[in-house]
């Protein structure tokens, strides 16, 4: 049953399914997960490139670094500025920003920044960072959403610059090594958070992120959904599939059960055939011939036994009831002679019957072996009608022959056979004062017998069985003449055991001509 | 009791002829199923034996053919002793099978039982009076004692008492005690009904004149 092609299929198709869907799956997990992070990544490059565009505005492209404190003396107002440092950026951001927006303090890793916390201290309002930065662009960073924005700007050397009040603490991404001078963009993920970060031109960092949190719920539910969708998906599919197995398959074991309800009692019955145009039609339809030729050759094998033993029990019921009836009471010697003669010649008809019989077993079982020799058909057939001619005359039947010389390589004997059957149904069944006449010569390669009688003929639709075991045309002539109708059967063995052919034409109440063709051989 | 042999085979049918006339049966035979079935429905035989495998007409349309005009009792004989081929035969109209090889004595007894049968009597042993007829052993005794009758009056006999009540006409004694090839000499009869009064009482067979014998039973 596991083996058994229906589980097979389902296995395979099961299997098949599965990975299909499991493909699917992760494919579409990715796509999506991918549009978030695009998503969400667009807002964080927007934001990141204003960062970064403040910056380049703050120092232009033409100052190298470290940034002249001249420059950005243009709006010099720091009080704050006490400790001076020689981190320019730190100085040069928070004077730049001051006079444009709300200052907030610098990152709290700058240790020049002094006046932050005091400033936080000082505003309940979150205070934006450094580099001037709109207010509503700041409010970005701010609120209690916890995926509100945050942003951090080091300088190349892994100084804080500035950040927002709820960026966490991030370590300097150190990425200008890798192209120094290009700007640069990285993604990446790290704790549950997307952070971009963009590298300016001189190799100031500013990192752009916001938790993600949310959106890795979402993306779990997301897969749950897909998961129970593929599953369900799955089911009925396997449920589909299983249908569709059944049915394609229920054919065959119909078949099958067909097939093996057929035994030799039932070889009458077939496969029911109902679709005859596809491949399992054509299987039954095959099927269903050879059980034809299975039952024909059953049936001719069953009738040929049925015959023989027919055959067999006529003479035993002659021997059986003449002794019985002769030892029944004391008899005169005439009536003795008179049953034994009965007898004998029952005896002999079986005795001829058998030997008949067992040379077609030998010939069926392609055990008989032909003496062959080379020989000239002309010398067989005129032998054989001299051996039979008193026969025919003393049914005044004339035979003619008309013979030429004729090499075949055949046995001597069985060809001596297929002729005296030949000549002797053509006398027997000819008219009286009727002729036969036998012709030998080549045609097409071949030596050629033909026996032309003048006899009483065969009807259309006998002579096609007239070679057929014990198939006698009239039941009555043959039984009294001895025959058993084996006689034309035995003549086709022998020559199909030469290769050869032997055919029938007839004109009923004009005669009938029997034709043997012989190969020439070597 | 008149039985026809319709077999073609020239051994066997001269052999069943014998062995019937040994019995004191009239046999008339056929070696065709043609010329068969044309004596069967010329002729009321007590039984008719038939083969099964015949020339020009097979046993079952002689069987088929026969039943449209006659009851006489058939007795098959064949080679083929598959169940189908005893069912078509019984089917066509045959009343008993017998395949071949078979005994004689078989077939003897089976066509007296046929031939009882047909005519309603189916004991062996009929008793009219004191006089006692088996027809197994076809013998007869009268008071006990063994009566010797030649086979044509054993014949008569029998003919007699199987139709006990009937009256059985000169015609139908012809029919029934002598074969197509017997002189028919019409005082033949009154010849071996007299032999058998003699035998076995006058009163035994009662005449009516003009018209034939009655045994009353």
């Amino acid at each position: 049953m596991v083996r058994s092609l229906r589980w097979r299929l389902q296995t395979w198709h099961a299997l098949v399914l599965l990975a299909v869907l499991a493909i699917f799956g992760v494919f579409v997990y990715e796509l999506q997960w991918q549009a978030r992070l695009q998503q969400s990544d667009a807002e964080l490059d927007r934001t990141a490139e204003v960062i970064v565009s403040r910056l380049q505005r703050l120092f232009p492209a033409a100052t190298p670094w470290p940034w002249p404190f001249r420059r950005n003396r243009n709006t010099p107002r720091s009080p704050d500025n006490r400790n001076a440092t020689t981190d320019g950026i730190a100085e040069a951001s928070r004077q730049s920003t001051k006079p444009e927006s709300a200052t907030g303090p610098v990152g709290p890793h700058d240790s020049s920044s002094q006046p932050a916390p005091r400033d936080i201290a000082s505003r309940s309002n979150p205070p934006a960072p450094g580099l001037g930065l709109p207010d509503e662009f700041l409010q970005l960073f701010e609120g209690d959403d916890e995926s509100r924005l945050y942003f951090v700007v080091w300088s190349r050397t892994g100084e804080t610059l500035a950040q927002s009040r709820y960026a966490p603490e991030i370590p300097f991404p150190s990425l200008q090594a890798a192209k120094d001078g290009l700007p640069q963009r990285v993604a990446r993920v790290r704790d549950s958070q997307r952070e971009v970060i963009h590298v300016t031109s001189f190799g100031n960092h500013v990192l752009v992120g916001r938790s993600i949190r949310f959106d890795i719920v979402a993306q779990q539910r997301a897969a749950a959904w897909l998961v129970l969708t593929g599953l369900g998906v799955l089911a009925v599919g396997l449920i589909g599939g299983g249908w569709l197995t059944g049915r394609a398959i229920r054919p065959i074991s119909e078949m099958s059960a067909a097939a093996q309800s057929i035994s030799a009692k039932t070889l009458s019955s077939r496969i029911n055939v109902q679709e005859t145009d596809n491949e399992l039609g054509q299987l039954a339809a095959v099927l269903n011939r050879t059980f034809d030729r299975l039952q024909a050759a059953f049936e001719q094998q069953s009738r040929f036994t049925t015959d023989a033993s027919h055959e067999l029990r006529t003479p035993l019921a002659v021997i059986l009831s003449h002794t019985e009836l002769a030892l029944s009471r004391q008899r005169s010697g005439e009536d003795y002679r008179e049953a034994l003669e009965a007898c004998r010649r029952a005896s002999q008809r079986m005795t001829s019957l058998i030997d008949s019989l067992l040379l077609l077993a030998r010939f069926d079982s392609h055990e008989s072996e032909l003496q062959l020799q080379p020989l000239d058909l002309e010398h067989v057939t005129l032998d054989t009608v001299d051996l039979i001619r008193p026969l025919a005359e003393q049914r005044g039947i004339s035979i003619g022959t008309s013979t030429s010389p004729t090499g075949v390589f055949g046995d001597r004997d069985r060809l001596s056979q297929v002729l005296t059957n030949l000549l002797s149904n053509a006398i027997r069944y000819n008219h009286e004062g009727g002729s036969v006449d036998v012709s030998v010569g080549e045609q097409n390669g071949h030596g050629v017998i033909r026996v032309k009688d003048t006899g009483i003929g065969i009807a259309a639709d006998e002579l096609p069985h007239i070679f057929e075991r014990f198939y006698r045309v009239d039941k009555a002539r043959s039984r009294v003449d001895g025959g058993c109708g084996l006689g034309l059967a035995i003549c086709q063995s022998i020559v199909e055991a030469h290769d050869g052919t032997i055919t029938a034409t007839s004109q009923p109440e004009e005669g009938t001509t029997i034709e043997v063709h012989l190969p020439r051989g070597v | 009791m008149r039985v026809l042999v319709i077999e073609d085979e020239p051994d066997l049918q001269r052999v069943v002829w014998a062995a019937l006339q040994e019995e004191g049966y009239a046999v008339d035979a056929a070696e065709d199923g043609e010329a068969g079935l044309y004596k069967a429905t010329a002729w009321d035989y007590d039984a008719i034996v038939l083969d099964m495998m015949l020339p020009k007409l097979d046993g079952f349309q002689v069987l088929h053919r026969l039943r449209q005009s006659k009851s006489t009792p058939v007795l098959v004989l064949t080679a083929r002793d598959a169940v189908v081929d005893r069912v078509r035969g019984l089917d066509a109209g045959a009343d008993d099978y017998l395949v071949k090889p078979f005994e004689l004595s078989e077939l003897l007894a089976r066509l007296r039982a046929l031939i009882r049968r047909a005519a309603g009597q189916p004991r062996p042993v009929i008793e009219i009076g004191n006089v006692r007829i088996d027809t197994v052993s076809r013998s007869v005794t009268r008071s006990g004692e063994a009566v010797s009758l030649t086979a044509t009056e054993y014949s008569l006999v029998e003919l007699l008492i199987l139709n006990r009540g009937k009256l059985v006409t000169r015609a139908m004694i012809y029919d029934h005690l002598f074969n197509e090839d017997d002189d028919s000499l019409s005082n033949l009869v009154d010849v071996h009904v007299s032999r058998v009064r003699k035998k076995l009482g006058h009163d035994f067979v009662t005449t009516r004149r003009g018209q034939g014998y009655i045994i009353h039973g």
